[in-house]
């Protein structure tokens, strides 16, 4: 049985108890074209504005910004909103859910298949950096690269396939992250420890996996001495 | 004895039995015996590395030291089971999401081992074998009752227990130019570099491109020959590709060359070959003498539906298609092939084979628009044969909806040709041997649809 407590909450809310912090970029006359229909067909969206609550009667829109837009535009005093659990991840979750953000595909563990399926959808995007480029050959390279043992994903300029430092790198850099299986959810603390820096890091492994940059610019926070011409794994030595 | 246990194990079960009391009655006990397999050779809910994904059952012949219960590690045979109470007869929905599910399992992680998927409901069965990463039919969609059950079942394990070593490819178009000669040497060429042992059937007699382009002539002891006299040793007839490269390292694959005489022998003025060899001899003569030999062996067949394309077609076990995307006629034929030609060899043989593979472009590259409108072509295809034949050619054509319906990827893998693969002609080696760019195109060609 499903407990009440997993249960999405569908509310219908206050359109001015909303805020909307990062606004849709659906041009104005798409907003008043469709907050129109809306109003022609009964004012009820049937697709819900995903927001979180962030004060008593305060809400902020998450996703779907777009329906939200709509429903404001057409006049609108209430419209129906799920209110996302205040639990980590459930946010990310959501813009990922719809489509807003693109989640990252792991090299250290992706299928051909699926290294295909993310190279085709970057090169065939509208001015795409990687216009013209050999799908099928950077797949192949790719898959059968030592990929679990990078340390970066400038690994891949490497591979002589059409992948140069710059811009095709930066395009592939929006699909691809690099984490290690063993510790799935280190992207996350790497990012976390680089910006709080004052905590020590006792795990030699997750200092391993920062880039050279990220290592002195750790070692100047910890105002550790000559850090500026040490190799990285002196630096690692070092810090740890 | 085994037997008679399977069958009163068959009958108490209820006609309404889920799956659970399928599993615990009549599969676990019973039927793994009959299959050949013990207690220490076969696990419940195996893990297939894809999320939380467990087939029914997994199961392996144990060695003296290795024993599949102990180590849970390279299955050979999955079973997936459903209940009584599930509709598995084809073409059902539940039949195709089974079949589905079946398939996604055997090229699973950690199911990289097995060679043989197995569903059934008690009533219904259907036996799968995977080669490489292609995965067909062994069998058709069986149905069973008291006086068949013991049968089939020991079809199934006769099958199981006989796995046979090559897979069996036809290169398949009824419209002509569309490289099917290229793709045949240059994929033996490719598997060949990848360590397989590949032949390679001249059936095309009437073009003979394939001898030719290779500079392998027929010997005494001809193709024609052998399959009109049983008497003859096929292997006589066998010609050998082979190049050394600068290390002294020898490679290249086998080739049974087209001759004279069975270029004439397709109707004209002589008795045709059709009235002296059945359409099923090139099948027998592949099973009987080459099919343990090889990894591969693929025949490039004829553009048209006569009798060479059928045979070639008939001994397969998978087609291979190429299209051109600039040729209405090539995509045309393709959807008429899948969905009406081969049909009807798959209804003669009754193993539920050839299974068609997606198809694929070869050939010039593509643009924005010209894709666009070989789509838009597509997807009338795909409405009219829906409409007229019921016929679904949506996963013939864009492979990526079988496995996510819900998505609109409409990914046609495509092979461009360059200049590279073109002038090999003229030198008589296949351009993978001497171009690398060649060979990274054709190792995609092997990877989308062969290894895994």
């Amino acid at each position: 049985m499903i407990s009440i407590n997993d249960a999405i909450q569908l509310m219908y809310l206050w359109t001015h108890e909303i805020s909307v912090p990062e606004p849709t970029n659906a041009p104005q006359f798409l907003v008043d074209v469709v907050a129109e229909t809306l109003t022609q067909h009964g004012g009820k969206n049937w697709i819900p504005v995903i927001v979180k609550e962030v004060g008593r009667g305060e809400y902020e829109v998450i996703a779907n910004a777009f329906v939200y837009a709509a429903a404001e535009s057409a006049g609108l005093e209430k419209v129906w909103c799920i209110i996302v659990d205040q639990i980590e991840g459930a946010e990310y979750v959501t813009k990922v859910l719809a489509g807003e953000i693109v989640p990252k595909l792991n090299l250290a563990t992706a299928s051909y298949e699926q290294i295909q399926s993310a190279l085709e959808y970057v090169s065939e995007k509208p001015n795409s950096a990687l216009k013209g480029f050999k799908v099928i050959i950077a797949a192949n390279r790719i898959s059968e690269a030592p990929r679990q043992g990078w340390k970066n994903l400038d690994e891949l300029t490497k591979l002589k396939c059409g992948i140069t430092k710059g811009k095709k790198l930066d395009a592939l850099k929006e699909v691809f992250s690099l984490s290690s299986p063993k510790t799935p959810e280190s992207k996350v603390t790497e990012v976390s420890e680089i910006t709080t820096p004052d905590q020590t890091i006792a795990n030699e492994t997750s200092l391993e996996t920062l880039s050279l940059t990220a290592l002195k610019a750790l070692a100047k926070d910890r105002k550790v001495k000559g850090y500026s011409k040490k190799t990285k794994a002196e630096l690692i030595d070092l810090l740890s | 004895m085994t037997e008679s246990s399977l069958l009163q194990a068959w009958r108490d079960l209820p006609t309404d039995a889920q799956e659970a009391l399928v599993t615990a009655n009549f599969a676990a006990n019973p039927l793994f015996a009959a299959l050949g397999f013990n207690s220490q050779e076969r696990l419940p809910s195996f893990q297939t590395g894809i999320g939380a994904k467990a087939v029914d059952f997994a199961a392996r012949h144990n060695t003296h030291d290795d024993i599949f219960l102990g180590n849970k590690s390279n299955p050979y045979l999955l079973v997936e089971l459903k209940g009584r109470d599930i509709n598995l007869a084809a073409p059902s929905a539940q039949y195709l999401s089974t079949v589905r599910q079946l398939h996604e399992y055997l090229i699973s992680p950690n199911c990289h081992s097995s060679q043989w998927g197995l569903m059934t409901n008690s009533y219904y069965w259907q036996l799968f074998r995977k080669h490489g990463k292609v995965v067909f039919p062994a069998t058709e969609c069986l149905a069973t009752n008291e006086e068949n059950l013991e049968s089939t079942v020991k079809l199934i394990r006769e099958k199981i227990d006989n796995p046979s070593k090559a897979l069996v490819v036809a290169v398949y178009n009824h419209k002509g130019g569309v490289g099917k000669t290229t793709t045949t040497i240059n994929l033996a060429a490719i598997l060949n570099l990848l360590g397989k042992k590949v032949l390679v059937i001249d059936f095309d007699p009437d073009q003979r491109d394939l001898t030719q382009s290779l500079q392998r002539p027929a010997k005494e002891v001809t193709l024609y020959k052998c399959l009109d006299d049983r008497r003859l040793d096929p292997i006589q007839a066998v010609q050998t590709f082979a190049l050394k490269n600068k290390q002294g390292q020898e490679f290249g694959f086998d080739i049974l060359p087209t001759d004279d005489e069975l270029a004439m022998s397709d109707g004209g003025r002589y008795l045709g070959v059709q009235q002296q060899v059945k359409k099923s001899r090139l099948s027998e003569l592949i099973d009987e003498v080459f099919r343990d030999k090889y990894d591969y062996i693929l025949i490039d067949s004829p553009p048209n539906w006569q009798y060479f394309s059928q045979s070639a077609i008939y001994a397969s076990d998978v087609v291979l298609m190429p299209m051109k995307h600039n040729s209405i006629h090539s995509i045309e034929n393709a959807a008429q092939a899948i969905a009406k030609l081969i049909p009807k060899i798959q209804q003669e043989r009754q193993d539920g084979s050839p299974r068609v593979l997606p198809v694929f472009f070869n050939g010039e590259k593509i643009t924005d628009p010209q894709r666009e409108a070989a789509e838009k072509l597509i997807d009338g295809l795909i409405v009219k044969y829906k409409r007229l034949d019921r016929f679904d050619l949506t996963t013939y054509f864009y492979p990526r909806r079988y496995w996510r319906p819900a998505s609109n990827d409409r990914h046609i893998f495509t092979l461009p040709n360059f200049a590279a693969i073109s002038s090999a002609g003229f030198s008589h080696i296949p351009a993978v041997y001497q171009n690398k760019t060649a060979r990274e195109y054709y190792h995609g060609l092997a990877k989308e649809y062969f290894l895994q």
